[in-house]
């Protein structure tokens, strides 16, 4: 469903991704671990469109991202690191918002949207503006925004940062059932015991090249110490 | 504790200069010369003012002291409703007040920080102006360097009482009604009140002041000019030390310098006790968010995107953008603004001292400049910065299936209906004030209309070619780069239309002064076509520039 081949992006003389090619699969939850300033960002940034990549290319349900943008982004959510939200809009007019952008039918929207926003705990503040919002109650909504409209290929840029414990156990069962109805999930994360628990493969990128991919399992048998190790202990040593 | 805080502002500044280099540094060296030539007209301007009043007999000396002691009061008044609006954002939404709110600073000093902070943003562009006005003054009375010392050694106590208005405002409105919504209401208290003392000055009539009709009951004109103006406010303290000074009256000098310093001391203590008491409870309320409660019901566009589904994405922007600009407050505060501008505009035309028909028509035509000018300065505020105002959510745009020109033909849409109304408001109104001929009222409304599309598209595209999302508010907008390249487009833009239309216009007035065969076909049609040629190019080059920058812009 996603498929990166030779991606690179230089920012001047500083190579931030350097020739990545990975391949995830519909049903796949990928896990993208590094450390920070690896280029994790900068690949999920390109992954959604935002960000033009240097060279190589990325295929979204077989649409190129830079040839096709339109095809590949009506089958692609994207959540960033930092929920930028409109603060003067309500809870429920971003997601009718979001609907729309997405052209989900407006009666399903009316169906959906409270449906969403009581799974997500976010109800009572539905019709409050989203100034008054926390940073983890935005997560959530942008969360909500992505579940409204199906897509294909999901991209999450540390998406637990901010939730509450429950909320993160709702977002992993989430993220399964998604991963189960056939989408591909790309998630860069910090939290290796999720990607260890959640994730059906896994990548490691250290400053801008993909050093170690494939299952936990694979990865583990891989390095030096053999499976007996944690996901944690083998990122900490191939990152040094 | 309160050098450390003033050394992290010296810090920034200094590594702000320091960063500046290559395209950054010529773009603000330009930027900066611009500003100097720019004071350079306001002092020829004001030299030249002061020369005719000072020239004036017997009561030339005592002219000049009034407007010096009238700049000083506007000065003063537009500093406190400026630290009004300023001292809101320093004192309570300042992004760097909840890591300094964390650190074990004393309060007071905190407080005192943030309070210098907002009267240097409150002043410092006020000051730059009336600079100009000072050096002509020393100038035109060929006073010594000395009285640029006594000037500033005056102006100093002067901004800080000025300024102490506003924070001592904001701080007692904070105290009392600790939310959010009184920031907004702050604001468009701040507004209203700018365009009321714009408003008002106009009416007043100032130019009576120098016209020379105005001499003609001279003693009673001659105690106008010797009474104080506003004889408890700062702004006459400072013109008195002034006069002393150049009188040589130390004696006089020191007392209003001296109760200049004492007041500015005394309201600072003040403030800085009461800071001790009430600044935390009002911070602490700033936080909270003003209870809102929207209703889910489908909206205009919505209901239009069901019958043209072909436009849902540009519609769907567009009923963003209308909700967006319906709830936040510094847009009605330009509203405000804009209003009061327009009336005073108004006022100004039916002011003109005009006396034949043919005058008023020929007055009629040169006002497409200015109404232009008007709809350039409106676009400043609302179209330039309509794609930079997306700021940090322009994300969710860039990742959702919408291309950016409809994004752009979006903002053109939202942007063209106020700017066209004002136009159309402004030239026929004018129009009717002037009582134009037929020729004329056709001519500059069809003008103005079409100039309205194009400075419209043409801010659009010039907002798209120097976007900045980082930028939290208007004015860092207005003010930038880009701001003034999109007004001297405008200008420019501007000027070459009424060059353009001076041709046909000339014949238009040769045949109402009754010339044989004042028509010109082959120069009608030059015109014409150089008409349209210019309304061209001012559409599609700053269009497709912006358009191919926003394409490859990054986040």
């Amino acid at each position: 469903m996603i498929k990166i081949e030779n991606l690179t992006k230089t920012f001047g003389a500083f190579k931030a991704v350097d020739n990545l090619s990975l391949d995830i699969a519909a049903g796949e939850i990928f896990g993208f671990l590094g450390p920070n300033g690896a280029g994790k960002t900068t690949t999920v940034k390109i992954l959604s469109g935002i960000m033009k990549p240097a060279s190589g290319r990325v295929l979204v349900g077989g649409y190129d991202i830079v040839e096709s943008p339109l095809e590949a982004k009506k089958i692609l959510a994207y959540i960033p690191d930092e929920p930028f939200v409109y603060p003067k809009l309500t809870g429920f007019e971003f997601l009718r918002f979001i609907g729309d952008l997405y052209c989900v039918p407006y009666g399903e929207q009316a169906a959906r949207i409270p449906q969403l926003l009581d799974i997500f705990e976010l109800s009572a503040a539905g019709g409050e503006l989203l100034e008054a919002y926390s940073h983890g109650m935005k997560q959530k909504l942008l969360i909500a925004g992505v579940l409204l409209r199906k897509p294909k290929a999901l991209l999450f840029d540390e998406p637990t940062v901010g939730l509450d414990p429950k909320s993160i156990k709702r977002f992993k069962n989430l993220l399964l059932n998604i991963a189960k109805n056939g989408a591909a999930v790309f998630m860069c994360t910090h939290i290796l015991d999720m990607a260890e628990k959640l994730c059906t493969s896994v990548g490691i990128i250290y400053r801008g090249s993909l050093i170690a991919k494939g299952t936990v399992a694979e990865i583990k048998n891989m390095a030096p110490g053999g499976p007996g190790r944690s996901l944690e202990e083998i990122f900490l040593e191939l990152t040094e | 504790m309160f050098y450390i805080l003033l050394k992290r502002k010296a810090l920034t500044f200094k590594n702000r200069l320091a960063a500046l280099r290559g395209w950054q540094l010529a773009k603000n060296l330009a930027f900066l010369s611009v500003g100097l030539v720019m004071l350079l007209a306001l002092y020829g301007g004001f030299q030249r003012l002061l020369n005719y009043l000072e020239g004036v007999q017997v009561i030339g000396p005592m002219l000049s002291w009034k407007l010096t002691s009238m700049v000083l009061l506007i000065t003063f008044s537009m500093v406190i409703v400026s630290s009004i609006i300023i001292s809101m954002t320093t004192l309570y939404y300042s992004s760097d007040l909840k890591f300094l709110f964390s650190c074990p600073i004393n309060l007071r000093v905190l407080f005192l920080d943030k309070a210098f902070e907002t009267v240097f943003y409150s002043s410092w562009t006020l000051l730059l102006a009336v600079f100009p006005y000072i050096i002509a003054l020393g100038r035109v009375k060929q006073l010594e360097p000395g009285f640029y010392f006594s000037y500033i050694f005056a102006i100093v106590p002067f901004v800080l009482l000025a300024g102490s208005f506003g924070i001592l405002f904001s701080m007692l409105v904070m105290y009392l009604f600790p939310s959010s919504k009184t920031r907004d209401i702050t604001w468009l208290m701040g507004s209203l009140s700018v365009s009321f003392v714009y408003v008002a000055f106009r009416f007043t009539k100032p130019e009576k002041l120098l016209r020379p009709d105005a001499l003609e009951i001279v003693a009673q004109y001659i105690n106008y000019l010797q009474s104080p103006t506003a004889p408890y406010l700062p702004s006459w303290w400072v013109t008195k030390a002034m006069v002393s000074y150049c009188a040589g009256n130390w004696g006089a000098f020191f007392s209003y310098a001296g109760l200049l310093l004492a007041a500015a001391c005394a309201v600072y203590a003040l403030m800085y006790y009461l800071s001790g008491f009430i600044y935390m409870e009002g911070f602490s309320g700033a936080q909270t968010a003003p209870k809102f409660r929207g209703k889910p019901r489908l909206l205009a566009e919505q209901k239009l995107a069901l019958k043209y589904a072909g436009s849902r994405d540009l519609l769907t922007c567009c009923w963003k953008d209308r909700l967006l600009l319906a709830r936040d407050a510094r847009y009605w505060s330009q509203a405000i603004l804009i209003v009061a501008l327009i009336v005073v505009y108004l006022f100004s035309i039916r002011q003109l001292p005009l006396d034949t028909q043919d005058l008023k028509s020929f007055v009629s035509f040169l006002n497409i400049g200015v109404a232009g000018f008007v709809m350039a300065a409106i676009g400043l505020r609302f179209t330039f910065p309509a794609i930079s105002l997306e700021g940090n959510n322009y994300w969710i745009l860039k990742a959702a299936p919408v291309t950016t020109v409809r994004i752009m033909k979006e903002k053109l849409l939202i942007t063209l209906a106020p700017s066209l109304v004002i136009g159309a408001v402004l030239i026929t109104f004018s129009n009717h004030l002037l009582s134009a001929d037929r020729f004329i009222s056709v001519l500059s409304t069809c003008t103005i209309v079409i100039a309205a599309f194009v400075i419209s598209v043409m801010g659009i595209g010039l907002g798209a070619l120097f976007p900045d999302f980082r930028v939290e508010n208007i004015h860092q907008l207005e003010s930038s780069y880009g701001g003034f390249i999109y007004m001297a487009c405008a200008m420019g833009y501007l000027s070459l239309v009424v060059g353009i239309q001076a041709w046909p216009v000339q014949m238009h007035f040769a045949e109402r002064f009754g010339r044989f065969h004042p028509w010109d076909w082959r120069g009608i049609a030059l015109c014409a076509v150089a008409y349209m040629i210019l309304n061209a190019a001012a559409v599609v080059i700053p269009w497709k520039l912006g358009l191919a920058n926003l394409e490859k812009h990054e986040i």
